[in-house]
């Protein structure tokens, strides 16, 4: 059976299972990761996967069952196994199925090229951002890894209502992990980059990236507690979206759980900081017609310079609030319902260019690396992360520091960020520009 | 078994047909359910069959990994194919391959119990955190249980079945009181079926995330600075897990990536300190009779008296090391190669009572539970948070703090470890690395470390 066929077959046994509604969601995943290490493959990996999840309800509650045994006896357990789950869970009058939408499908972001290209040349790709790495500075003298990695998924979604959707979609990408060593001292440094253009991956950018980052790490050494200035390039401030990504869905907010709760258009950050979700966004690699639950994707302003403008929703968070969902039911994989999650969320970039805002630092802390940012507190938005970086002193780079601790709340560091520059870049689903944060104390010795 | 003998060896013999040096081939079926409660009512019930094989084929340093979830033989053998054209090596030619004989014995029996009975768990950890005081806001409570079959085979002969079963309780409790909102939780999990979660111990354990919720709402913020940081043993292994065990890892020791890389034989930590790896200890979440690779389960003392005496090794490090597995290839799921991974792992006790652990401390930070952490294994540099934290002044406990966190070096504070207590706590976790998730548990007794930097909120 092809997928849709699979996705009826589906939502005919649930039904006859004894479901009052239900939805199939087939997803196919295949990936490619290419590592090498030394100038030498070191691990292939290829996969390819499918399955489907059954969404069902019966008398307002909601049941769920999965299978990766594809067989129609595999199926009609799964079935069978929704509609009894459904018979334990609290019945819920928000539980309810998309009803079909017009859809775009030239959102669908698949570059034949991706799967075209043969794997020797992908292995090159992998090989020459090792080598660019250690071509960009002699003391760059280990290779953790170099890879070259591609997703490609194929989406089928259906349901009762006559929803019936299908997609395709696929990415690329390139890492780098070294370590740069001098007078005793090694340090770590990574670059990374992902796109959906096969043509747009720049293996040297990125092996030179990981190298610049080892080496300027050389030579760090603690510092005293002090009030710094923090700037927060791309690659830090993006993992601050991290932390803030799910206070800003409904589901946290209806759940108690969010810190922006009750927070609709109030100054929760400084009038330069703008929040976009953006399924849509052109290239992103969480863009796709759809969400994971068959509603159509948008662009939403989270926050408006500074002030909260509005949450991420899904079908069930919207119906508990009679409003519409924002196209944010996102899952991962068949195994589970859709929960409410970001696609591409950003900070919207400003104009001041990186170097001009570097400039007018009188003390700060070019903010390298974040370590911990998953022990953040999402509930209250606490966090206290170890840091390492480079001194800003009167607009210049003077040296290197680790072992430093950087503690607060990630609002009301939000509230402190003074500039935003222009040099928006993307790791992964998350994007920010480099942002700068007025003076708070850096713990150290 | 997932697989007749007959189709594993043709499936093996088509990985090798282009040459390399092991060919392997795990099968899994896993069934898994799910019930979450949240806002006093049961949300989800989840229920799922997830089967599948990986065919891992090693060639000098080069490894390849085919995963399918397609079981049949033509499919197999496809996913063989794929990974000798991978190779490219295009020589050897077929190759026989004989599967010696798989004696495993079989798993204890564990009490499944039917959903019924584990949503009533579920209800009872939920009534006991609500009842124990107005300030709770939200409790949020999660079972899990999941039945993994694998069969494991190899070009070298080896052929290894294991069946284990796991449960896992979570709890997480929000309490507030005006705008100050804190979380508590607890955790448990072991390789056994309902028989770990009792009803007295299922209340217990809501009691006390919602007791560690309510205690952070009157906690003091922390100090920051450099101080004297006693780990009770309640506060469970994370530390030795993180700023120790990652590094003794034959791969990050291989990389020249770990900070105890060519240290074998040499003094690593202060002669209190004993650091072992037991997947055998009957029940424990990281469990098992054979690891992911067939390797029959041992326990390994890492670190004796302070000296190191070995690393984990699994098949592919041992074979480039030159030294044997010690059981520790271990994979999340069919999803994954295997890597050297941790299964138990614990800081032995010594004999200081852990009372007089804190009498003899001055000034410091007593940590009752960790929060989660990140260490770099190149240079062992650690951050973890602290869930549960409490002054030490004059000998004695008294305030509770919140918002600390511990930073310094693994190996520096393992040098330094002073005075180490007569108990043993263990505490669950999934353990991550490479992308990869193991279920796997660590303990610790009490322990101090005369100096290590708290950073407190600001």
């Amino acid at each position: 059976m092809n997928p849709q066929e699979l996705v009826q077959a589906g939502i005919q046994q649930a039904e006859r299972a004894g479901a009052d509604q239900a939805e199939a969601f087939f997803l196919e995943h295949s990936s490619l990761t290419i590592e090498v290490r030394g100038g030498r493959l070191e691990t292939l990996r290829q996969s390819k996967e499918c399955g489907i999840g059954l969404r069902v309800l019966k008398g307002g509650s909601l049941g769920y069952a999965f299978t990766s045994d594809l067989s129609s006896r595999a199926l009609a357990d799964a079935a069978r196994e929704a509609v009894a789950n459904a018979g334990y869970v609290a019945p819920d009058p928000a539980r309810t199925l998309p009803l079909p939408a017009t859809t775009d499908p030239s959102r669908a972001q698949h570059d034949p090229v991706i799967s075209d290209v043969p794997i020797s040349a992908k292995i090159d790709l992998a090989l020459a951002i090792e080598r660019a790495a250690f071509a960009e500075d002699k003391r760059v003298t280990k290779s953790e890894r170099a890879a070259y990695e591609e997703v490609e998924y194929r989406v089928a979604i259906g349901n009762s209502h006559g929803l019936q959707v299908s997609y395709r979609g696929n990415f690329c990408g390139g890492y780098a992990w070294v370590v740069a060593e001098a007078d005793g001292d090694a340090e770590t440094g990574s670059g990374l980059a992902y796109t959906t253009r096969f043509g747009e991956l720049d293996p040297e950018a990125i092996g030179r990236e990981a190298a610049r980052e080892a080496v300027r790490l050389l030579g760090a050494k603690p510092i005293s507690t002090q009030k710094l200035a923090l700037v927060l390039p791309p690659q830090t401030a993006s993992q601050l979206l991290g932390i803030l990504a799910p206070a800003l869905t409904a589901e946290a907010v209806q759940k108690k759980r969010s810190l922006f709760a009750g927070r609709l258009g109030e100054q929760v950050a400084s009038d330069v900081v703008t929040i976009v979700d953006d399924g849509t966004l052109p290239g992103g690699i969480n863009t796709s017609p759809v969400d994971g639950e068959g509603v159509p994707t948008q662009r939403t302003v989270l926050v408006s310079a500074g002030v909260l403008e509005a949450f991420l929703h899904n079908s069930y968070t919207a119906a508990k609030e009679g409003t519409r969902s924002t196209g944010n039911g996102m899952r991962s994989s068949f195994k589970g319902a859709p929960e409410v999650g970001p696609t591409n969320m950003f900070f919207v970039p400003g104009q001041v260019r990186p170097e001009d805002l570097l400039a007018g630092v009188d003390k700060g802390l070019y903010v390298c690396d974040l370590l911990g940012t998953h022990t953040a507190n999402p509930i209250s938005g606490d966090f206290s992360l170890g840091a390492t970086g480079i001194l800003i002193e009167k607009g210049r780079f003077t040296r290197p520091v680790r072992g430093v601790v950087i503690a607060g709340n990630v609002v009301g560091l939000l509230k402190e960020v003074q500039a935003v520059a222009s040099d928006l870049r993307f790791y992964l689903g998350f994007g920010s520009p480099t942002l700068l944060v007025q003076p708070l104390t850096v713990s150290g010795e | 078994m997932l697989l007749t003998r007959s189709d594993v060896e043709v499936i093996l013999g088509e990985a090798l047909a282009g040459g390399g040096d092991l060919a392997e081939i795990f099968v899994e079926r896993r069934r898994t359910n799910t019930i979450s409660l949240e806002g006093e009512r049961i949300e989800k019930v989840n229920s799922g069959l997830d089967q599948g094989a990986g065919i891992r084929l090693l060639a000098g340093e080069s490894s390849i990994y085919v995963f399918t979830n397609d079981l049949s033989l033509a499919g197999l053998k496809t996913a063989a194919q794929t990974a000798a054209a991978a190779l490219a090596e295009g020589k050897a030619g077929r190759r026989l391959i004989r599967l010696g004989s798989a004696d495993d014995a079989p798993p204890p029996p564990v009490r499944k119990g039917d959903m019924r009975d584990k949503v009533a768990i579920v209800a009872a950890a939920e009534k006991e955190a609500r009842a124990a005081g107005d300030a709770i806001r939200q409790v949020m409570v999660s079972y899990g249980d999941n039945e993994q079959e694998i069969l494991v085979a190899n070009t070298n002969g080896r052929v290894a079945t294991d069946r284990r079963y796991r449960t896992t309780l979570v709890i997480n409790v929000v309490a507030g009181d005006g705008s100050n909102v804190q979380t508590g939780y607890e955790s448990l999990g072991g390789t056994q079926g309902l028989e770990l979660l009792s009803v007295d111990k299922v209340r217990e354990l809501g009691a006390r995330a919602a007791r560690r919720a309510l205690l952070l709402l009157r906690a003091r913020p922390a100090p920051a600075g450099r101080m004297a940081v006693v780990m009770a043993g309640e506060a469970g292994g994370t530390m030795i897990h993180e700023a120790c065990g990652h590094g003794l890892e034959a791969d990050i020791v291989g990389k020249e990536m770990s900070v105890y890389a060519g240290k074998l034989g040499q003094r690593v930590a202060s002669e209190l300190v004993t650091v072992i790896d037991d997947p055998t200890l009957p029940g424990k979440y990281g469990s098992y009779s054979c690891d992911d690779e067939g390797t029959p389960a041992q326990k390994t003392v890492l670190i004796e008296n302070g000296i190191l005496k070995t690393y984990m090794y699994d098949l592919e490090w041992a074979r480039r090391q030159g030294k044997s597995s010690t059981g520790n290839g271990r994979r999340q799921s069919f999803h994954f190669p295997p890597i050297p991974r941790m299964s138990n792992t614990y800081l032995a006790p010594g004999d200081v009572h852990p009372e007089e652990i804190i009498a003899r401390t001055e000034r410091g930070l007593l940590v009752k539970r960790m929060g989660g952490g990140q260490v770099n294994p190149t240079t062992g540099d650690f951050v973890f948070e602290v869930a549960e934290g409490y002054l030490i002044e004059r000998g004695k406990i008294t305030v509770p703090v919140r918002g600390a966190t511990l930073s310094g070096n693994g190996p520096q504070a393992l040098m330094a470890v002073d005075l180490v207590g007569n108990d043993l706590g263990f505490a669950i976790g999934t353990c991550g690395k490479d992308g990869q998730g193991v279920p796997v548990s660590d303990a610790q007794p009490t322990i101090r470390i005369p100096e290590l930097v708290v950073g407190g909120l600001l």
